[in-house]
């Protein structure tokens, strides 16, 4: 069942007088509880696709569904709304909050998302997460003690607290050496099956593709290929 | 969640800094303010004391009161007008004391319950010439007097011109000033706020409290440097909160980004700031407060300082809204962040 939908999406960048043209004519279906990547090489639109199917940045031209809800023609506040509670985000830095804990940076994206689950109910939710990406022990850590594979772990706890419907990861293990990539792929990958979680995903690394349901290959702004697993 | 106390915490020496800026620029305002406060008690408690009224002086005076000069006619008048009508006449001089030092003095005479009431050859003097070492009993004279008159008393904060009052009694200052016409005439009236609203004499100009006290030689200038400095001490107050956030804005623009991507609210991010900018000046100014009072309580007692508490926590209350106002301003930065450029600015 599709969850997500990208109809005709076109993306146009003004440098001055030039124009150019990143995405020409984009569709994709998302099904739900299903891992899709966007790979290709550097300029070809894949992170943009992401960004804009996020809610990050406007198309130029197209539409985009989120349960039969058109996102291309929401308000920002309704935007935003959409981005706080039924989505979440994994970047290719961790970017966590410095001065919160491990825990803490959890606890954030519960308030963000108008969780309506109790302080006690959060508490469990958090370790529960937590020892789902083996970071419980670190819980009151700061970023700053982690390593590069620790924050990552956190960043995908931050992102499914929630339980968001979509997960948008921009090439969430580019930071990484290939065991921790290994690792937060297999977690990623355990998410999506066990919470139901359609998951869209930029990578350019092909040994993580073996993780994925369905692949999309863009070149150029176009999609080259397009295989479900 | 309290994010603007836990990034107080984990950056104690940043915040410690800028509190310890608005610390010593509240010191330094609530010391000036003091001081301000303290020089217009020296100046003119005289005429502080007095309640909310209208003052006359004679127009030809000239808004000078040593010019003026209301005859009998004119009193009465003002009398028949206003029962209650006070008048009384300053005189800037000095006095020999029993040890033969020369003191500045303004002799005052009145004919009012608002000033002490004094017996002819006697003489009530302003509290801090006791301090000096005159006593009641001690006789009082002057070089161009032929008469002295005998210290039967002091009264508390009674000072004109940063001299103290000397109240004598209508009679002896009419022999030792040979005049028999009043200065001044006085109606208390607390409805009254402008000169406008008071009943007119023909000859006659009238001064609210606060128009009288700027008639005074030197008291306008003086209050006017005095409150400029408080007013450009909370302006740099305001530009130092204002400074401070866009600096501490400008390096944590990249998380506002993420935290905005992740959905969160532009106003829980003014909110963040907004409760640091009142922690850090709360701290600073209750620490402020504090010392100011315990410094009003050590000073030296001729120096003239004089703060309460209720100026302290009006001026407190001006720091908060404008550091309010500047960190405000420098939150426009917020607004403005779009999450696309702190998700490709990479790690923080």
């Amino acid at each position: 069942m599709s969850l997500f939908t990208i109809k005709h999406v076109r993306k146009t960048f003004a440098h001055g007088e030039v124009k150019e043209e990143i995405l020409k004519g984009i569709d994709v279906t998302l099904s739900e509880g299903k891992i899709t990547a966007l790979t290709g090489a550097s300029g070809s639109g894949k992170s943009t696709l992401l960004t804009i199917a996020a809610g990050l940045q406007t198309a130029s031209d197209g539409q985009i569904f989120f349960e039969q809800q058109e996102l291309t023609s929401m308000r920002k506040e309704e935007l935003r709304q959409i981005r706080a509670k039924q989505f979440g985000f994994i970047f290719q830095s961790a970017h966590l909050v410095p001065f919160l804990t491990v825990e803490e940076q959890l606890a954030l994206m519960l308030e963000t998302a108008e969780s309506s689950l109790s302080k006690q109910e959060q508490k469990k939710e958090i370790r529960q997460v937590l020892e789902l990406v083996d970071m419980w022990k670190r819980k009151d850590a700061y970023p700053p003690s982690l390593s590069g594979g620790e924050k990552q772990r956190v960043a995908v706890a931050r992102a499914i607290i929630h339980s968001p419907k979509v997960l948008f990861a921009d090439e969430p293990t580019a930071s990484l050496d290939s065991k921790r990539s290994q690792e937060v792929m297999k977690l990623i990958q355990k998410l999506s099956k066990e919470r139901q979680i359609t998951v869209l995903m930029v990578t350019h690394d092909m040994e993580m593709l073996p993780f994925v349901d369905h692949v999309i290959k863009m070149k150029d702004g176009i999609i080259i290929n397009d295989i479900t697993a | 969640m309290n994010m603007a106390w836990k990034e107080i915490k984990k950056n104690k020496l940043r915040y410690t800094i800028l509190g310890s800026i608005v610390f010593l620029i509240s010191l330094l305002t609530f010391i000036i303010s003091g001081l301000a406060n303290g020089l217009s008690q020296d100046n003119a408690s005289l005429i502080k004391n007095l309640p909310n009224g209208i003052f006359y002086m004679e127009e030809e005076a000239d808004e000078t009161y040593s010019f003026s000069s209301l005859s009998k006619q004119q009193q009465q008048e003002i009398t028949e007008e206003e029962s209650e009508a006070a008048f009384f006449s300053i005189q800037m001089g000095n006095f020999i004391d029993t040890s033969d030092k020369q003191r500045s003095i303004a002799y005052v005479a009145a004919d009012s319950a608002y000033f002490p009431e004094v017996n002819p050859g006697e003489v009530i003097l302003d509290a801090s010439l006791e301090d000096e070492g005159i006593a009641v009993g001690d006789e009082i004279t002057n070089e161009q007097w032929n008469q002295s008159l005998t210290v039967a008393g002091f009264a508390e904060h009674e000072k004109y011109s940063h001299s103290p009052a000397a109240f004598i009694n209508p009679d002896d200052f009419q022999t030792l000033f040979h005049t028999d016409s009043m200065q001044i005439a006085f109606i208390a009236d607390s409805a009254i706020q402008n000169a406008d609203d008071a009943p007119i004499f023909e000859g006659l100009q009238a001064f609210s409290n606060n128009e009288f006290l700027n008639t005074i030689p030197s008291y306008n200038a003086e209050q006017m440097s005095l409150n400029m400095i408080v007013i450009f001490l909370l302006v740099i107050s305001g530009m130092l909160f204002a400074i401070f956030f866009y600096m501490i804005n400008v390096q944590k623009l990249g998380i506002y980004g993420i935290l905005k991507a992740i959905g969160m609210k532009t106003g829980a991010l003014f909110q963040m700031m907004w409760a640091q900018m009142f922690l850090i000046s709360a701290f600073s100014l209750i620490l402020s407060i504090l010392i100011s009072q315990v410094f009003q309580s050590l000073a030296p007692s001729g120096m003239p300082f004089h703060l309460t508490w209720q100026a302290t926590g009006l001026l407190s209350l001006v720091f908060i809204i404008i550091g309010f106002i500047g960190a405000t301003l420098s939150g426009i930065q917020i607004k403005r962040v779009e999450p696309m450029q702190a998700i490709q600015q990479g790690e923080m």
